[in-house]
């Protein structure tokens, strides 16, 4: 709980979160909440770039899957970028990357989304 | 790339169940532990909906304990029966429409599809049912796979132990509270009866009516004083309550005489410290040495009182309390064969038997404490309140505050 933060970018219709630190207990629900939160308020692009997160297990997943859920729900669309070969493996594994777009980096994830009006 | 996928997949699964061994074996506290297992089993199988239920034996139903993803669900329980128990397979993840008794779809229908269930998993620790999952739609895939169910079952049956642990924990800890009540329970009729013998004692001596009720409340003020503390209080306050239950036996003739006892008379008073100790030491007492209270509320400092002329150094503190307490409230109360003494003529009384019948550290101490009532520095005056209002306050003050300084000086 202590090894997780995130911090927020919001820019017009879309946010970048960028999670930081362990995802693998209930702290990390934050960045579930967040999500949601901006859902809630009508930001439906968002972004989550993974430059700073470090170890993610099943708990982690299960928090991913619950964001992965919502913005289907919400008709959102979620981007996910700056991956390691780690995390995408475990992601694609769990067929949560079958609902979210993958980027190299937060910059094409935002050019893309841009272009989807 | 299959054998890749599938090595990946077992890692995977395995991690994920040393991470739902570090939870149900972490300090976290009940709710928080069960929280985190669930988050474990719908992060491995990718289910953003489930919840956790806790089987209530008594009103037969399951009873949501946490859950995932789901809104508004809040107070939302499941029906179920022993008919039902008894063809669930031990903890089996079952398609919703697999389960083939009607009723238990029937009553639930409601419920699963407020949960959006689509997996039922009954939860079982060896025979006995505690508790169920309910798992939503996956977002990978529908069905699962044989190696899946199996890898549920693992994980269903660590929840279910961890459940049982829980149940087992709190029925433990409702014992204890119960232990508790009733031990309370016992002990208010215990004191009870314990006052109703020393009404009974108090009863026997026209002139002692309350004595023994006073004697305990002066004997707690100095104890208190002293420092003692709980226990040690309710047990000098006991020993007071019952210290003259020997005179009981002793015919009420002699103790109610108005004039001077004869010898005779005088052994036979002196015998109920004996007859006190003889008839207390046959009940197991929960507080300390309270027959021994009672048995030596007559010995003197000097070692010339009964029934074992005991030395000053062979007296316990509680003795040489009881003792004055005794005495004191003898002094300052109408007796058959004289007067009762002005509080001032009690107070030089006590001053002068210092040494010789009275301990010199008690005695001090019973001074201090009654000056400080007096003065209303303690809350709940146990003095105070049973002497009469007959004397001024300023002069007692005064003839305390000397005694005091001459025993110090």
């Amino acid at each position: 709980m202590n090894n997780f933060s995130i911090s927020v970018k919001p820019a017009n219709d879309i946010v970048v979160i960028m999670p930081k630190g362990y995802v693998n207990d209930l702290g990390a629900e934050r960045l579930e909440q967040a999500c949601e939160q901006f859902l809630d308020k009508g930001i439906k692009k968002v972004v989550i770039n993974f430059s700073d997160m470090q170890f993610i297990n099943s708990i982690g997943a299960s928090i991913f899957t619950g964001i992965v859920q919502k913005t289907l729900e919400y008709n959102g669309q979620l981007c996910f970028t700056n991956m390691r070969k780690v995390h995408r493996d475990v992601f694609e594994m769990l067929g949560i990357t079958k609902h979210v777009k993958v980027f190299k980096d937060e910059r094409n994830a935002l050019s893309f989304l841009k272009g989807l009006g | 790339m299959k054998e890749k996928w599938n090595l990946k997949r077992l890692i995977f699964n395995i991690s994920s169940l040393v991470d739902l061994g570090q939870e149900v074996t972490s300090s976290k506290g009940f709710n928080d532990k069960m929280k985190t297992t669930l988050y474990v089993v719908t992060g491995m199988f990718s289910v953003p909906k489930a919840a956790l239920f806790l089987y209530n034996s008594n009103s037969h139903n399951l009873e949501l304990l946490t859950h995932k993803g789901l809104r508004e669900i809040d107070g939302t329980s499941l029906y179920v029966r022993a008919k039902h128990i008894k063809i669930f397979k031990k903890n089996e993840p079952y398609n919703i429409s697999e389960i083939k008794d009607n009723s238990f779809c029937e009553h639930n229908g409601g419920a699963f599809k407020k949960l959006q269930t689509k997996t039922f998993i009954p939860l079982f620790a060896k025979d006995e049912f505690v508790g169920a999952i309910t798992l939503g739609k996956r977002l990978a895939r529908g069905s699962y796979l044989p190696s899946e169910k199996d890898v549920l079952k693992v994980i269903a049956n660590q929840m279910a132990i961890t459940l049982h642990n829980s149940n087992l924990f709190k029925k433990l800890t409702n014992k204890v509270t119960e232990n508790k009540k009733l031990y309370e329970n016992m002990r208010h009729i215990y004191h009870d009866t314990i006052q109703a013998f020393a009404a009974a004692i108090d009863a026997k001596d026209v002139y002692t009516k309350n004595h023994s009720y006073r004697v305990a409340r002066y004997a707690v003020a100095i104890a208190r004083e002293i420092g003692w503390e709980g226990r040690d209080i309710e047990g000098i306050y006991v020993a007071g309550l019952l210290h003259d239950i020997g005179k009981i036996i002793i015919d009420r003739g002699v103790i109610n005489k108005g004039e001077e006892l004869n010898t005779m008379e005088i052994s036979e008073i002196k015998r109920h410290p004996q007859i006190s100790y003889d008839i207390l030491s046959k009940i197991k007492f929960p507080w300390k040495d309270v027959v021994y209270f009672v048995k030596h509320h007559h010995e003197r400092v000097d070692g010339k009182g009964y029934p074992d002329s005991l030395a000053e150094t062979e007296l316990s503190d509680g003795v040489k309390i009881l003792a004055l307490a005794d005495a004191f409230d003898a002094m300052t109360t109408d007796r058959p064969y004289r007067g009762k003494l002005s509080l001032f003529d009690a107070l030089r009384e006590v001053k002068k038997c210092l040494g010789t019948q009275f301990d010199e550290k008690i005695s001090k101490v019973f001074f201090r404490v009654l000056q400080k009532e007096i003065k209303g520095e303690i809350k709940e005056a146990q003095i105070l309140p049973h002497l009469d209002k007959d004397f001024d306050p300023a002069i007692i003050t005064t003839l305390l505050e000397a005694i005091t300084a001459e025993l110090t000086a």
